[in-house]
């Protein structure tokens, strides 16, 4: 390790002629490789191994990585590690080429780091920041990336727009693949789609469409305007190479609710940079190579690219790995040595690894087939990837499927197109796997428990069962979607629409029927959701907050309530930063936060109201979820009213109203009572006026519905008080006035 | 891969600054993966084997000339098959073992005609034979050297692992003999002349292209039209040395670069340098150089490497142009410096070719194509002897019928024989 320090000496003797008056160390290049997603898209195979240690055509997927990496001379090397942690470490630590120990390694230093409470890329990242372990710009990269390009120009390139420009702090690596339907594109199911100032590659706004949307139309910021023009690119491939400023992992900091890279940061800063004033440039490449096993799709494509030698110099026969031994033989295939192909049998545009016997009759075209595995006589497997140790008796039929180590397919069994096959399965023999929809069969549990053979599916002498996918959603990619979650487009290894609903309505009723459903048995998540769906519909023909996400609802709703039960006498700032936060993460409308808001508010207050918690009467209660926070009552006024405008006040009354109906478990009259007795509080505290109450009074969608009226009904006296006081001298003493006005209410309450 | 822009990316030359500072087992490391990754090709394979081999020779621990031969051969070896398309390392390899075996040969006469040293030293220096059984005074400060741990177990040969055990097995033996002084003052005249003969290999393979180009004026007569299919810089070199003392015309062939019109056009350089000498240049897509066959006096390739047949390597395409050349009885002139001379048949896998990234034709963001079409791109083409009609080496011209004469010149026998692709895996 010592010497390679004289490496990168010897690079930095090179640097400083080139960089000119680069102020400080150009020392070592640092990268960051991601090697834990979140994602469970490519389970069952990742119950056994972790992603990144999946051979993607007999290499682990990590080596693609760390070799691009060292191609592009990166000296420091830091590894961030999830879930299978101490395999990837042990992996690294065996490795003669990586391990840090090694006298060989490219990298002079080579780390890992776990973070056990992570639960999303941003964790990883906000962690990094704490740790300074950057010093200058670094690259980042995720662990799954398969890439042959040279960053030295684009480096360079980042680098005088940071000399130029303090805030131009992060430069994203994209690679184009026009506009006609591509294998790649076609993997991907979510297109990212940028916008870029033609002018500089500056990424002016980043959003994601994919085919279940419910409206498939992209809002372009109004700002984007201002940039003279501009390209809008939905072909591009992004690969996730970052180089990035520290500055990038502040803004990460900064927003502690960022998770993704992209569909949270990427396009949360760019919307923000007003705010932040960053700058993200982008750098699109013609040629090269570049793609991430990211899902089953991608790593379909990225084997046959790599098979037909368009991500050069990773081709089988380069041999990366000490101990490959990969030799070109006819009809563009690839085999190792010790693979006996007998005569009579053909190896099409395929690799081979060592060891693994073919017998006649065999046909294997534009698969990959692992190391010691033994394929028997009349077999045919096509566009399959079939890894080390498995055993394919005589007649077995495997087309574009992937089956993990160790699998054994019974003579004459048929696994049609897009069956998953998991490590150490058995299939018997003469067994159909079903193809509608494809096969995916594990021997092993999500808690890593031997499954119960499933006779059935993999035949009596077989071994697995099917694997469903449990959609957690706090682990998927997309868990804020509001609508059909993309995420499940790339979860198999066919892309497919089939199956899918997407004419619009459709979809989206389901989706949030669906919602709906899974968290009824969640106690207080189905409390929330049900308000929430009654509030939509409510809504659905009053505003235009139906489209917003439920998510932003949920975590807000969520937060406030918490907040105002703390027991601290707290300052309420750290939650309405929290709100913020929230907010911009989610890109949420201002009806939305006033929706949450006053649901929050109204939630509270009726709990107050149950003997749990005091059984309060509703003045008193409406009085403490108001006044026990400093703070509130102003975080009300500016944020879930948002100005002095009757208009708004009226929302926000109209919103408190609609909020106390969807609590559940609370009469209507009472309901009602507890309405009054907020407004009241509220006019006292002048967040709502005079004019804002009455207008609301008068908006007929107050009335809408049986339970709205019979809430509403209870607020008369407040709104005749109100009427009266406006037709009597304004000077009159408030004060009195309103003594007399709770009292009325504990009356009504009585 | 688009040119490196030189600022991080390892390349060759940032290899050899840092060869002093690392240990020659990184640098060995380092070199296998350039190659792996293409990031070092062509010519300079040569230079950078030279220089790798001279850090095994120079400071990986040996002490006899047996055990160098095997190092050199196992490193040799790590080499060539990390880049079995380029056989120059090969040759580099075996003129680094011949000259080894021919300073071991020039030392035990040296011995012999002083009569200074014992029978044993001559005998543990001897070149070809080792002989069946080791000498048993091992002197203790080698054996200190060799047994102690670290990293040169990485790289130890058969060779290596017998003599380091025989070593250990005979350790007090050696301790005693007063010969433990003579064989190291041997060891260390032998390291300094072999590192001697690498250097002069190295500026060999240096001076190859102005050598070959001072043949130019010879073959490129006034007034003839010359066709320089995709010149290499061997090419280019003798090009406009000729142009200095000739008039005459160049065809460049090139490929269409894949979207025309963008950058500028190939080989800009090189005409710009001819045009000045008042050479005029005429750039042809290579799909299209049939056509000026019967118009062109001659056909000159750079050679990537020549085998003992008489064939050579050559970039793509230029095997037609050589075929088309020989439909017209156009003379072909192939430039190759010497240590591009194989001392091999050219294997199955040479003839099949090597093959390079489809992008060059067709762009990976064209979906359908890439779909579609299975799309081989070779990257070298092999010529065979009988289409070439003379060499020009830095030696000068030569036929094809003496071509033996040189590689036997340059590889002894034991080397020719030894087989770089079956090393060790």
């Amino acid at each position: 390790m010592s010497k390679q320090g004289g490496k990168g000496a010897a690079g930095k003797g090179k640097k400083p002629a080139k960089a000119g008056g680069d102020d400080k160390r150009e020392d070592a290049l640092q990268a960051v490789i991601i090697a834990d997603y979140f994602q469970d898209r490519f389970r069952p195979f990742t119950l056994d191994k972790p992603r990144c240690l999946l051979p993607l055509v007999n290499i682990p997927v990590i080596e693609y990585t760390l070799e691009f990496l060292a191609s592009n001379g990166v000296q420091e090397v830091f590894i961030y590690c999830g879930t299978h942690s101490e395999d990837i470490e042990q992996y690294i630590h065996e490795s003669t080429r990586w391990s840090p120990n090694s006298a060989i390694s490219p990298f002079s230093s080579l780390e890992f780091i776990r973070v056990s409470d992570a639960t999303s890329v941003g964790d990883f990242l906000r962690d990094l920041d704490k740790r300074s372990l950057i010093s200058g710009d670094f690259i980042l990269v995720h662990g799954d990336l398969v890439a042959n390009i040279q960053l030295d120009g684009i480096l360079a390139k980042h680098r005088a727009r940071r000399e130029a420009n303090r805030d131009a702090c992060m430069t994203v690596v994209l690679r184009s693949v026009g506009e006609e339907p591509h294998r790649a594109a076609k993997a991907r199911g979510i297109t990212p789609v940028f916008v870029i100032d033609d002018t500089d590659g500056r990424c002016l706004q980043y959003d994601e469409i994919h085919p279940l949307m419910k409206d498939r139309r992209l809002l372009l910021d109004p700002s984007v305007f201002k940039h003279g023009s501009f390209e809008l690119r939905s072909d591009l491939i992004d690969c996730g190479i970052d180089i990035c400023t520290p500055d990038v992992l502040a803004l990460w900091s900064e927003s502690f609710d960022y998770e993704l890279p992209r569909k949270n940061f990427l396009h949360g800063v760019l919307k923000d940079w007003e705010l932040n004033g960053k700058l993200i440039y982008t750098e699109i490449f013609e040629d090269g190579y570049a793609a991430r096993a990211s899902n089953l799709q991608m790593y379909d494509c990225i084997s046959k690219d790599i098979l037909e030698r368009w991500v050069l110099p990773f081709a089988p026969d380069s041999n990366l790995m000490h101990d490959q031994s990969y030799q070109k033989v006819k009809n563009n295939s690839f085999v190792e040595s010790g693979v006996l192909v007998e005569r009579g049998s053909k190896v099409l545009q395929s690799a081979i690894g060592k060891d693994t016997s073919i017998k006649a009759g065999s046909v294997i075209s534009g698969s990959v087939v692992g190391r010691r595995c033994q394929v028997g006589k009349n077999v045919k497997i096509k566009d399959s990837y079939i890894f080390d140790d498995s055993i394919i008796e005589d007649g077995a039929v495997i087309t574009h499927s992937i089956l993990a180590g160790g699998v054994k397919i019974g003579a004459n069994a048929q696994i049609p197109e897009g069956s998953l096959i998991s490590y150490n399965v058995e299939i018997d023999r003469d067994v159909r796997l079903p193809t509608k929809p494809p096969a995916r069969i594990s021997a092993k549990t999500d808690n890593g428990q031997p499954v119960e053979n499933d006779a059935s599916l993999v035949g009596p002498g077989g071994k697995g069962a099917v694997y469903s996918v449990t959609a957690d959603d706090s682990d998927s990619d997309s868990d804020d979607e509001g609508d059909g979650d993309p995420a499940q487009l790339q979860n198999n290894l066919i892309y497919s629409l089939e199956g899918l609903n997407i004419s619009t309505l459709s979809v989206s009723t389901l989706a949030s029927e669906d919602d709906y459903d899974s968290d009824e048995d969640d106690e207080h998540a189905g409390y929330l959701h049900a308000g929430d769906g009654q509030r939509e519909r409510l809504s659905s023909f009053t505003s235009d907050d139906a489209s917003k996400p439920d998510a932003f609802h949920g975590d807000a709703v969520n937060g406030l309530v918490d907040a105002l039960r703390g027991d601290d006498n707290a300052d309420f700032d750290s939650a309405k930063l929290e709100f913020m936060g929230l907010r911009l993460a989610n890109n949420a409308s201002d009806s939305s936060m006033r929706r949450a808001i006053a649901v929050a508010f109204t939630k509270r207050a009726a709990e107050m109201l149950t003997p749990e918690h005091g059984g309060l009467e509703p003045a008193k209660a409406a009085e403490r979820v108001l006044k026990d926070k400093n703070g509130a009552v102003k975080f009300i006024k500016d944020v879930g009213v948002g100005g002095d405008d009757v208009k708004q006040q009226t929302e926000f009354a109209l919103a408190l109203q609609k909020g106390l109906v969807s609590v559940r478990g609370l009469e209507p009259s009472r309901a009602g009572t507890l309405l009054a007795a907020l407004l009241q509080q509220l006019y006292t505290l002048d967040v709502l006026e005079e004019d804002g109450i009455l207008a609301w009074w008068a908006d007929r969608r107050a009335a809408e519905g049986d339970t709205m009226t019979t809430v509403k009904e209870r607020c008369k006296v407040l709104v005749d008080w109100l009427e009266e006081a406006d037709e009597e001298d304004s000077d009159e003493d408030e004060d009195d006035e309103d003594e007399d006005d709770e009292d009325e209410d504990d009356e009504d309450s009585d | 891969m688009p040119p490196s822009q030189a600022n991080y990316a390892p390349s060759l030359d940032k290899l050899i600054k840092s060869l002093k500072s690392q240990p020659y087992e990184a640098s060995i490391e380092a070199l296998i993966f350039l190659l792996k990754r293409r990031q070092v090709k062509g010519d300079d394979c040569a230079v950078a084997t030279a220089h790798i081999l001279l850090q095994v020779v120079a400071r990986s621990k040996w002490h006899d000339v047996d055990q160098l031969l095997g190092r050199v051969q196992s490193v040799g070896s790590r080499l060539a098959r990390a880049a079995p398309h380029e056989p120059v390392i090969g040759n580099i390899v075996r003129r680094v073992l011949g000259l080894i075996r021919d300073e071991a040969t020039e030392d035990r006469n040296n011995a012999d005609d002083l009569g200074s040293d014992s029978a044993s030293d001559i005998q543990s220096l001897a070149p070809t034979n080792p002989p069946p059984q080791r000498p048993a005074p091992t002197p203790v400060l080698m054996r200190s050297n060799t047994a102690a741990p670290g990293g040169l177990q990485v790289s130890k040969s058969m060779f290596n692992i017998l003599s380091a055990a025989t070593a250990a097995d005979t350790p007090m033996t050696g301790a005693s003999t007063p010969l433990s002084q003579a064989q190291p003052a041997s060891v260390h005249a032998l390291r300094t002349e072999v590192i001697n003969g690498i250097e002069e290999i190295m500026d060999e393979i240096q001076q190859a292209d102005d050598q070959i180009a001072s043949f130019a004026d010879i073959q490129i007569h006034p007034g003839e039209y010359v066709l320089a299919y995709q010149p290499t810089k061997t090419v280019e070199r003798f090009l406009i040395k000729a142009a200095t003392r000739r008039r005459f015309t160049v065809f460049i062939a090139s490929i269409d670069p894949i979207e025309p019109g963008s950058g500028e056009k190939p080989y800009a350089a090189l005409r710009k340098k001819l045009n000045s000498h008042g050479v005029t240049t005429i750039n042809l897509a290579s799909n299209g150089l049939m056509a000026y066959i019967p118009r062109v006096n001659k056909v000159i390739f750079g050679a990537k490497v020549i085998y003992q047949n008489g064939g050579l390597l050559v970039d793509s395409g230029a095997c037609i142009a050589a075929q088309a050349a020989r439909e017209f009885l156009k003379p072909v002139i192939v430039l190759g410096a010497i240590y591009k001379f194989c001392p091999e048949d050219p294997s199955d896998e040479a003839v099949i070719s090597e093959l390079g990234n489809p992008s060059s034709f067709v762009s990976y963001a064209d979906g359908p194509e890439v779909e579609a079409l299975d799309i081989e791109n070779t990257v070298t083409d092999y010529i065979p002897p009988s289409l070439v009609e003379v060499y020009i080496t830095n030696l000068g011209p030569q036929t094809r019928h003496h071509l033996a004469s040189i590689l036997a010149d340059h590889y002894k026998v034991e080397d020719i024989g030894y087989s770089l692709h079956d090393g060790e895996v």
